[in-house]
């Protein structure tokens, strides 16, 4: 399978720290691969990186064979690759409905004075869009909600709505900051099927940090471990819970990653 | 209390309500607080009055049509805002407001010291053209583009980047750009309205857009509520007329708005609208937020109670 | 040469009265990351408290002096508690905290405006209008007593910050307030205490401000150039504040010596515009890259 995503000696530092350390790994075609570690191994660097947030201090990042390295991250989200916060980043005081509609504007192109004079091609193109986010919502069961104010969901179904708004965007390669964070054992079961099922249906490439063993080893074809910045080890499900210096690095900080 | 009297007062509401609908567009839908437009409206008022004055008159202008004054003011605010903009919209935290207080500032002092308009003692002569139709004919203009600037995807972008910048960016929003095309339409709004202020009052002068006009602008739109064009009118009507009304306290005005600002802050930031609209279809929005949580949270108390009697 | 340095002279005495200004922006910015644009109306109120002092109350000078910086400490913290409290403890968003400055700005300036006018007020002469010669140089009076009394006040400042514990205590607020309230450091009282320091020299700003000029309640407009001063220097910095002030007060005289006194006030501006432009951290601000 070819990657769409591809990272080569990824490396970032601030000031004298050292957060990611010459990472390499790649994201295969409509494969789901879990990146984990101890807390501050430097996931969501990575992930920042990628999204263009931060900007690497040595390494690449290819997507699709180019170079997405000093891009803006509403480019890269333009290109096909979003993502999910770790600490929910919804828009918080819009209903969920309109989360999701503003998402969409990427399948809109009518301009400015289009809108402000309500020209034909605003108008169609607009009800294109309500359409869309219709349908996103009623694929992952939120309908009932839709007129409710963001802030006001359940923990668990702003999660939920953050992956629909990152959908909304028509990504190929979709990044989950531990989606799982906080769901009781149902949840995370439930949460394993919906990534599974978004990936077939959407056609898309995830890659997901997690610290809910169960939903990594369930869910990911490819597991890649960090620690303190650098790559311990990758392989299969298998093979990452027979690796020596993984089982190491967890039991050493074991604590903590219960704690998350 | 005749009609005159009374128009007079609405002409100059009307007038306010231009700069603040654009200011309302600025903070109250993309989240940019500026204590600058006075400045915008200082040069909608100046090069307006430039292209309309009569080149007779001292300081001389070109004699062209109002209607040419109304597109050179807005277009001469939006050209300038666009400049700033490009200086101080990445600037992170409060640094853009002060960064709008100093250009509104320059801008004030700039036309203190250019003598071609007047300097400090001002520029009388301007034709007394904002009549009250141009003026509600402006206001409905400006109302109608707004509404539907929020309600297209160039609006619903500006909305996502106030209320979370970095999800704006990662849902493939040129938060930059947003802001930019925010900035620069609403400096447009304020010089036009600048060019309506210098063709009623028919005299200008620096000091008439000092910080604290600029400031004045800010709290009505607070006051209306953010993200509110509705409150942004019923604001400039009411803190425009109100004052005028009871003349005898104008002394008072600007300490009423001083501590309503506070008020407003500490005990209800949204405004007197927060963010709804007095429009069918705002209030139909409006109830269906209010069932929706009403039914969301019957749901969750019958999912708890189902889940307990398990 | 001589008039070089006498520029200096006078630009190093109006330099050290908006460094008086100046860092009460900047404590306050260190510990709760706004603009306390209300600190301007505090200045003000400043020098009416000591212009009624000596015409009204017919005090002493040094007296007058304690009663207009005592008075403006105790404005500066019922502005605290009033604008800004309420929004600390709802955790607002900073933006909240500006507006409500500007609010509480507006208030005091037209408070004075409604009650006591819009009059321009002269201080009565407090010290001989006569300059101390030295050399072909003349030094006015003023412009020393002003300058010793600021460097002092300052001094007293630093002096605080660095040695007292309370002082300590505002030196780590500014690093990170969070983890200070978990260390068990009271913020409030660090809040206070930093409102009140820069209230006092407020005080002792306001009144040289208006003995050297006059006083009127809109003279929270040229406050507004010790804000600069103090952006100049980085917001939040206290020697910054101290510096970018009397760089400020020097640029500002040999412009207006100079050039034209015309462009004094827009120098001002210039310097800010710049400022924000290639280094907005200022002369001594630090500069972080933040996490996301």
């Amino acid at each position: 399978m070819a990657a769409i995503l591809h990272i080569r000696d990824l490396t970032k530092q601030f000031g004298g720290l050292t957060a990611v350390d010459a990472v390499s790994f790649s994201v295969p075609e409509g494969g789901i691969v879990g990146l984990i570690g101890p807390n501050g191994a430097g996931k969501t660097t990575i992930f920042n990186l990628i999204t263009g947030i931060y900007r690497p201090t040595s390494g690449s990042i290819e997507y699709r064979g180019k170079s997405i390295v000093g891009l803006e991250p509403f480019r890269i989200a333009d290109m096909g690759i979003t993502r999910t916060f770790q600490n929910i980043r919804l828009f918080k005081n819009l209903s969920v409905f309109d989360n999701v509609l503003t998402a969409c504007h990427l399948s809109a192109n009518y301009s400015f004075a289009e809108a402000i004079l309500r020209l034909p091609r605003f108008r169609a193109q607009e009800k294109h869009l309500t359409a869309k986010a219709e349908e996103l919502l009623g694929i992952m069961n939120l309908s009932d909600y839709r007129d409710l104010i963001a802030n006001n969901l359940p923990y668990g179904l702003q999660r939920r709505l953050e992956i629909v708004r990152a959908l909304a965007l028509n990504p190929k390669l979709l990044l989950l900051d531990e989606p799982a964070a906080g769901m009781n054992p149902d949840e995370t079961e439930q949460l394993m099927r919906l990534i599974v099922r978004i990936r077939d249906d959407f056609g898309l490439s995830v890659l997901v940090i997690e610290h809910h063993m169960d939903l990594i080893m369930g869910v990911c074809e490819h597991i890649v471990v960090l620690n303190f910045g650098e790559k311990i080890a990758e392989g299969s499900a298998d093979e990452i819970s027979k690796n020596a210096q993984v089982i190491e690095a967890y039991l050493g900080t074991s604590e903590e990653a219960v704690d998350a | 209390m005749d009609w005159t009297y009374i128009q007079g007062i609405l002409m100059l509401a009307g007038i306010n309500m231009i700069a603040v609908l654009g200011l309302s567009l600025l903070t109250g839908f993309t989240g940019l607080f500026s204590f600058g437009h006075a400045g915008f409206m200082a040069i909608g008022a100046y090069v307006g009055a430039w292209i309309s004055a009569s080149p007779a008159s001292t300081p001389a202008g070109m004699g062209l049509p109002f209607i040419l004054a109304i597109v050179g003011g807005g277009a001469a605010a939006g050209v300038v805002s666009y400049f700033i903009g490009r200086i101080s919209l990445n600037l992170k935290g409060d640094y853009f407001c002060i960064a709008t207080l100093g250009f509104g500032e320059a801008i004030r002092l700039i036309f203190n010291n250019v003598n071609r308009f007047g300097g400090a003692r001002g520029w009388p002569g301007v034709p007394s053209n904002s009549s009250f139709l141009a003026i509600l004919i402006a206001d409905i203009v400006a109302v109608l583009f707004l509404a539907n600037l929020v309600k297209s995807r160039h609006g619903r972008n500006m909305i996502a980047v106030r209320e979370e910048e970095l999800a704006a960016q990662i849902a493939g929003i040129d938060v930059f750009r947003s802001k930019m095309t925010s900035l620069v339409i609403s400096a447009v709004y304020a010089g036009v309205a600048g060019v309506f202020f210098a063709h009623y009052m028919t005299f200008i002068q620096p000091k008439m857009f000092s910080l604290t006009k600029s400031t004045e602008l800010t709290i009505i739109v607070i006051f209306g509520g953010l993200g509110s064009i509705s409150g942004s009118v019923l604001g400039a009507l009411v803190l425009t007329a109100l004052p005028e009304v009871l003349r005898a306290f104008e002394i008072w005005r600007l300490v009423f708005y001083g501590a309503a600002v506070i008020l407003i802050m500490v005990s209800r930031p949204k405004g007197l609208m927060g963010g709804l609209e007095l429009t069918p279809s705002g209030i139909r929005k409006w109830t269906a937020e209010r069932n929706a949580l009403r039914q969301a949270k019957a749901t969750l108390l019958a999912e708890d109670s189902g889940r307990k009697e398990d | 040469m001589v008039q070089f340095l006498q520029q200096l002279i006078n630009g190093l005495s109006i330099g050290s009265v908006y460094a008086l200004m100046a860092v009460g922006y900047s404590l306050v910015y260190s510990i709760m990351n706004f603009s306390n644009f209300a600190h301007g109306g505090v200045i003000m109120l400043g020098a009416y408290f000591g212009f009624f002092g000596l015409t009204l109350l017919k005090l002493p000078f040094a007296v007058a002096f304690l009663l207009a910086s005592f008075g403006t400490l105790l404005v500066a913290i019922i502005v605290e508690r009033i604008a800004y409290k309420p929004l600390r403890e709802r955790k607002a968003p900073f933006l909240y905290f500006i507006i409500s400055a500007m609010g509480a700005s507006i208030l005091l300036e037209n408070l004075v405006i409604a009650t006591i006018g819009p009059t321009f007020r002269t201080y009565p002469e407090v010290f001989p209008k006569t300059p101390i010669e030295l050399g072909p140089l003349a030094i006015g009076r003023l412009d020393l007593i002003i300058f010793v009394i600021s460097a002092v006040s300052l001094s007293f400042l630093i002096f605080f910050i660095d040695k007292t514990k309370l002082g300590k205590a505002i030196q780590a607020a500014s690093y990170n307030v969070k983890a200070c309230a978990l260390m068990g450091v009271n913020t409030d009282k660090v809040i206070l205490t930093v409102f009140g320091l820069g209230g006092f020299l407020a005080g002792i700003a306001g009144v040289f401000f208006g003995m050297k000029y006059t006083v009127y309640p809109q003279i929270g407009n040229i406050t507004t150039k010790s804000f600069i001063a103090a952006v100049f220097g980085g917001l939040g910095s206290l020697p910054g504040a101290v510096l970018g002030s009397v760089l400020l007060g020097i640029i500002e005289t040999f412009v207006a010596g100079y050039l034209s006194s015309q462009f004094r006030d827009l120098i001002a501006f210039v310097i800010l515009i710049a400022v924000l432009v290639l280094r907005p951290t200022g002369i001594m601000g630090k500069v972080t890259e933040d996490k996301a």
